[in-house]
Order: structure tokens, then C-alpha cells, then sequence
């Protein structure tokens, strides 16, 4: 199993600033292009996608995905996957909502602490599971995605928290604008810049990489595995209950099955955004831009009026579209890289 | 190891001593749980699950994942449905759907070794893909028009008795493919496969003909599915069998198989899907609400796991 750009010449290349490494630089160049075909295109057809009250509908919808799929990245990058993120969600909404309407004076920031906390102790729960009693990521959360999505809604027991019973206070979060931004998307923007910060510049971000792209060489250099598995589960836990609450901010009204196929969202944003599935390469900047382009295609789908049956398969062609690049690109890469090295060696 | 002790510790056995628990379990919490109303009912429901889970313990053996099997029995069930629509008799509604379902398979295979893409990617993609269709195809309208004998196919029993006739079926599907995965050297190859793909391409297997001919067996398998599953509804829609892949994986890993492929047996999923039948039956007869079976179903995923991951960690100090 080779992910992209993975492997020991890895670092040595980009040093280099060999035709991989340049490309992976590019990367985000090349999504971003795309967006814009893709916005453009969307314009041609129907000029109000550029309406201020339109953009702003698809920022939102792109930043509750977007700030899962950031975590999601990183667990990815890590070589480990999280299917638990949808139940995460609605239980962090439910949790902080159900909160929010027996105390309704209380500061939003205590509500948001208390979304971080819920999803962080069940993100610390998939952490056991997988760096505790080392039970692969894929089939531990998988079993907490029935767990904890069982557990809201039997706890819920089909009540729907809605937007009588919260203060207005709640719903305002989603309407503060600054400098003509929502400050839901601020708060992507600057998890997404702080979280790109930290994988790439601090050292357990580029331990996650390291561990991702050779675990036992990730070992032998002394990185404590288990516990860097750990902490990235529990950071995409906490970013879950903060979408949680950012959910119930936005829609007004929460109930226990609220996200129900958030994990695909993420996951193909993130792949979509270059992300390796096998680990080692990436970055979160890219999953970012992968939510975007998803939330650009279901709002141009709709503004068209190409009928909403095509949104699926659309979003399925995309993907398939989108790695088969990948693919293509990685191959082309790797064959310029061996010409350019046997070039190298005959000088 | 002595001999005795080498068996308890294969989860096969460990996962027997579940289902022991589970049917005592089962007894002590209705009286109606060993009547044989109940117990075809607990196998009727399973039956789909069951079925779909035969191909992707040969797809996950060979190290590789199929998600995309719950839109590919969603697809079916459309294309059998907009057959009946046009008037087609079912047994050619039959034959287009394990046409279609043999066909996404093998559009799952080809991207896959053809590109030589992780299939844990193409198949989310395909899972929407697939899906996305059968919504075209579909739209929100919903078929119930199959015939009666169509019908008995998920809920009728053989001779009154509490074997459902989908369960006899799967035991003819389970029975083939345990041969093949056991006794003859195709099944070999697939665990040489997942044990070590490079090993085995050195030692001649076709690795690539292979991991395409098990995706295509998933989906001419998941169209078998469909068949049931539409007969157990006795209705079709767009949206049918969304989230199977859920169960399908949890029964499959449950019965031993190495999510990373290379190990596990089919007698092992065929008791991992028994205990998942019986413990949601039980719970169900207990009085529980489908989501609270829900939690205990991923309970059982993750406990059972977790008691064997802690034996095998207490094993290895042991012999410290």
C-alpha cells in the first residue's frame, strides 16, 4: 500500500523541490481552479450564484462540514479513520441544546464549552478503543457510530429541541457579521488556518505525518504513537461537539439524527481535498477546499434547478472523477521522477 | 500450546460461548424467544445482512472494502422496480436486477484494479454514485406491486416450520461460498492476497483478476440481497437498503475476519451473524426501541473486540 508521495524519500525530495513535491504543492492551486471552473460554470447558467445572500447560504453549509472534515484530515493524515463524526455531531447538538433550554440565560460560551467537552470525552472514547486496546480505527468507530448515535436518540427519545424553547440569544450566533462575514465562517477560516498552522509547523503535527506514512519507522524515532492516535481522535471529537452547537445555532432546531452521513461528507471531502487514505500526505487546507467545492455543487445542483434525484449521483461522479485524477497525476510524477533521476545519475 | 487449549482460544469458539449467552440470554427474557414464530422472524430479518455479508467477507479477506454494497441492493431493487412499472413479468425483473447488480460490481472492480485505486475510496464514490441513479431512476415513488409467491420468498416458511426459504438460499449461497473460499485454491489465493499482495503476485497469482472477480461477486451477490430484501418489504423504493453496509462489515468483522484482510472464515461470520440476529431479537422482544438495539449491537461490535484484544494482551504476559 503506497499513498501518494509517502515513503522515506519523501523529505528528501521536497528539499529537492523535485516535480512531486512541487505538485503536491500545487495541489491546492489545482482544487482551487476547479472551484472556479465549477462557480463559473454554475454562473453561466444562472447568474444569482453570485448574489451576497447565495454565497453566504453556501459559506455556512460548507462550514459545518468543513470544520469535521478538518479533523477527519488530520486522522486521515494519521493513517487512521473516524466514522464516528455524525453521531459526535448530533450528540454534541442535542446534548448542548437539551442544556441550553433548562438554562436559558446562561453565556453561549458555556454552551460551546459544553458541546467541546461532550464531543471531546466521545472522541477520548474512540481513543481508547483504538490507541488504548488497539482495536483497528475502521471497525472501533464504526461500533461507537451505533453506540453513541443509539445513545442520543435513545436519549432524546424522539424529542426535537426547536426554536421556541431555545433563547434567541442561540440562533444570533449564526447571524453576527463581521466585516460581511458570518462568524460561523470566520471560525472555519481561522480553525482552518490554525489547524493548517499546527500540521505543518508544530511537532505533533508533523508526528502525525511522520506516523502516517511509516508507523514502526514513526516508532523507532521515538514518537509516542499510541498517544499522538489519541489526541487526534479527541481534537476531532471536540471539533464535532463545536459543529454540534454551531448545528443548532444555524438550523434552529436539533434532534437526535441531525448529520447522518456527515462521515461520508467528511471523508470525501478530505479525499477529494488530496488526502491520502493510506496516510502521510495531505493537508487540511485541502479538505477545507474539498467541502467547499461539495457545498458549491449541492447549491449549484439546486440554483440550476437540475432536479435535486441528480445531487448523488453528481456528488459520486465527482469523487470517482477526482481520484482517478489523483491517480493519473501521481503516476505522471513518479515516471518524471524516475527519468529526472536516471538523468541525474548519468551526469 | 496443548490441543484443547489452542480451540478455546480461536474465536470461533470464543464466539460460540456468545451465542450460548445470547439464546440464554434470549430464553430468560420472554418465554416467546425459542418459539419457532420468533426464531424465523429473527432469521428473516438477518437474511439480507446475512447474504450481502458472504461476498464482503472475500472482499475484506483480500485487504479490500466494499461500501458501496447497500446502494448496489438499493439499485437493484429500483431497476426490479421500474421493470415491474413497465408491465415486465418479476422473473425478468429478477434477471435485470442481478444484471445491474453484477454490472456495479464489476464498474467497482475495473476502477479499482484498473487504476489501482484504494477501494475504500472508489466505493464511496460509488456508493453515491449508485444511489444517485436509483434516485433518478426512482424518484420518490415507491413499487409494491410483486406478486404473492414473490412476497413468500422473504417471509414464508418451509413446511410451516422456523426456517424461512431466504434462509435456505443463503445456506445454498453460504455453502458454495465457503467451498470456495476453503477447500479450492482460489479461495487459497484470496487469503494469499491479503496476507501479502506482493507475495502473491511473485508466486503467480493474478492479483488483479482476482480482487475483480471477488467485486463482482459482491454485487451479483448484493442483487440476491435485493431480491430478498424486496421480497421481506414487499415494496421497493430509491432508498432501500440504505446503511447496509453498516451490518454487513459489523457481522462480517464480529465473526473474526481482519478488517485488513488475510484471516477469518466463513463459519466464523455465519455465528457472528446469528449472535447479531439473536441479541437484536432479544432486545427487541425485551421491549427495545430499534435505535437502543442499535446500541447494544455496536456494544457487542466493541466489547466482543475489546474482551479479545485484553485476552490476547493477558496471554502475552503470561508467557513473559
Amino acid at each position: 500500500m503506497t499513498g501518494i508521495g509517502s515513503g522515506p524519500g519523501r523529505l528528501a525530495r521536497s528539499r529537492q523541490g523535485g516535480v512531486l513535491a512541487r505538485l503536491l504543492r500545487v495541489r491546492e492551486l489545482a482544487l482551487i481552479f476547479a472551484l472556479a471552473i465549477i462557480c463559473a460554470a454554475v454562473t453561466l447558467r444562472e447568474p444569482r450564484f453570485l448574489e451576497s445572500a447565495n454565497l453566504e447560504q453556501v459559506a455556512l453549509s460548507a462550514t459545518l462540514v468543513c470544520i469535521v472534515a478538518l479533523g477527519q484530515a488530520l486522522i486521515i493524515i494519521a493513517r487512521q479513520i473516524d466514522l464516528s463524526v455524525g453521531a459526535m455531531v448530533a450528540t454534541g447538538a442535542f446534548v448542548s441544546a437539551d442544556w441550553l433550554s433548562v438554562h436559558p440565560h446562561a453565556s453561549i460560551l458555556w454552551v460551546a464549552l459544553i458541546g467541546c467537552v461532550v464531543g471531546g470525552l466521545l472522541g477520548a472514547g474512540n481513543a481508547l478503543l483504538v490507541a488504548g486496546l488497539r482495536i483497528p480505527a475502521i471497525v472501533a468507530t464504526l461500533g461507537t457510530l451505533a453506540i453513541y448515535r443509539g445513545g442520543i436518540i435513545a436519549l432524546a427519545g424522539g424529542r426535537q429541541i426547536s426554536a421556541t424553547v431555545l433563547p434567541d440569544s442561540y440562533g444570533h450566533i449564526a447571524e453576527i457579521h463581521i466585516l460581511g462575514l458570518s462568524l460561523l465562517v470566520w471560525l472555519a477560516i481561522g480553525l482552518t488556518c490554525a489547524l493548517g498552522w499546527m500540521a505543518r509547523f508544530t511537532r505533533f503535527g508533523r508526528n502525525l505525518y511522520a506516523l502516517g506514512s511509516n508507523p514502526e519507522g514513526a516508532r523507532f524515532a521515538g514518537i509516542a504513537v499510541r498517544r499522538h492516535i489519541a489526541g487526534v481522535f479527541i481534537l476531532s471529537g471536540v471539533l464535532c461537539g463545536l459543529v454540534g452547537v454551531l448545528w443548532g445555532a444555524r438550523f434552529g432546531t436539533v434532534d437526535a439524527v441531525i448529520a447522518p452521513d456527515l462521515q461520508l461528507q467528511t471523508i470525501s471531502s478530505a479525499v477529494v481535498g488530496g488526502v491520502s487514505i493510506f496516510g502521510g500526505s495531505g493537508s487540511v487546507f485541502g479538505a477545507a477546499l474539498g467541502s467547499i467545492i461539495f457545498a458549491v455543487l449541492q447549491n449549484g445542483v439546486q440554483l440550476i434547478g437540475v432536479s435535486q434525484f441528480w445531487l448523488q449521483a453528481i456528488i459520486g461522479a465527482a469523487i470517482l472523477g477526482t481520484v482517478i485524477f489523483y491517480s493519473r497525476l501521481a503516476r505522471r510524477a513518479e515516471r518524471s521522477e524516475r527519468r529526472s533521476r536516471l538523468a541525474r545519475s548519468r551526469s | 500450546m496443548s490441543f484443547p487449549l489452542r480451540l478455546f482460544v480461536r474465536w470461533e469458539t470464543f464466539l460460540l460461548l456468545v451465542l450460548c449467552a445470547t439464546l440464554i440470554l434470549g430464553t430468560h427474557v420472554s418465554r416467546y424467544f425459542a418459539t419457532s414464530s420468533n426464531i424465523s422472524i429473527a432469521l428473516a430479518s438477518i437474511t439480507p445482512v446475512a447474504i450481502v455479508a458472504l461476498p464482503m467477507t472475500l472482499v475484506i479477506v483480500t485487504g479490500e472494502i466494499d461500501i458501496s454494497v447497500g446502494s448496489i441492493v438499493g439499485l437493484c431493487a429500483t431497476s426490479m422496480a421500474v421493470c415491474l412499472e413497465h408491465k415486465f413479468s418479476v422473473e425478468l425483473a429478477m434477471v435485470v436486477g442481478l444484471l445491474v447488480g453484477t454490472l456495479a460490481g464489476l464498474v467497482n472492480g475495473l476502477i479499482i484494479v484498473g487504476f489501482g485505486l484504494p477501494s475504500l475510496v472508489v466505493t464511496i464514490g460509488t456508493l453515491a454514485l449508485y444511489r444517485g441513479i436509483a434516485q433518478i431512476m426512482l424518484k420518490e415513488r415507491g413499487v409494491s406491486s410483486f406478486p404473492d409467491w414473490y412476497q413468500s420468498l422473504g417471509f414464508g416458511t418451509i413446511g410451516n416450520g422456523p426456517v424461512p426459504w431466504s434462509s435456505l438460499l443463503f445456506l445454498a449461497l453460504f455453502g458454495a461460498f465457503a467451498i470456495f473460499l476453503h477447500v479450492t485454491r482460489w479461495g487459497r489465493a484470496i487469503y494469499a492476497i491479503g496476507n501479502n499482495r506482493e507475495a502473491a503476485r511473485y508466486s503467480g497469482i493474478d492479483v488483479r483478476r482476482t480482487i475483480l472477480g471477488v467485486f463482482v461477486a459482491s454485487g451479483a451477490v448484493s442483487a440476491v440481497a435485493a431480491i430478498v430484501l424486496t421480497a421481506y418489504l414487499a415494496s421497493a423504493r430509491s432508498d432501500t437498503a440504505m446503511g447496509l453496509e453498516l451490518p454487513v462489515i459489523t457481522a462480517v468483522v464480529l465473526g473474526g475476519v481482519n478488517i485488513f484482510g488475510g484471516s477469518g472464515t466463513l463459519p466464523g461470520v455465519l455465528i457472528g451473524l446469528l449472535v447479531l440476529a439473536f441479541v437484536q431479537n432479544a432486545f427487541g422482544l425485551a421491549g427495545m426501541t430499534p435505535e437502543e438495539q442499535e446500541i447494544v449491537t455496536g456494544s457487542v461490535l466493541v466489547m466482543t473486540l475489546a474482551i479479545f484484544g485484553l485476552s490476547g494482551a493477558v496471554r502475552r504476559l503470561w508467557r513473559r
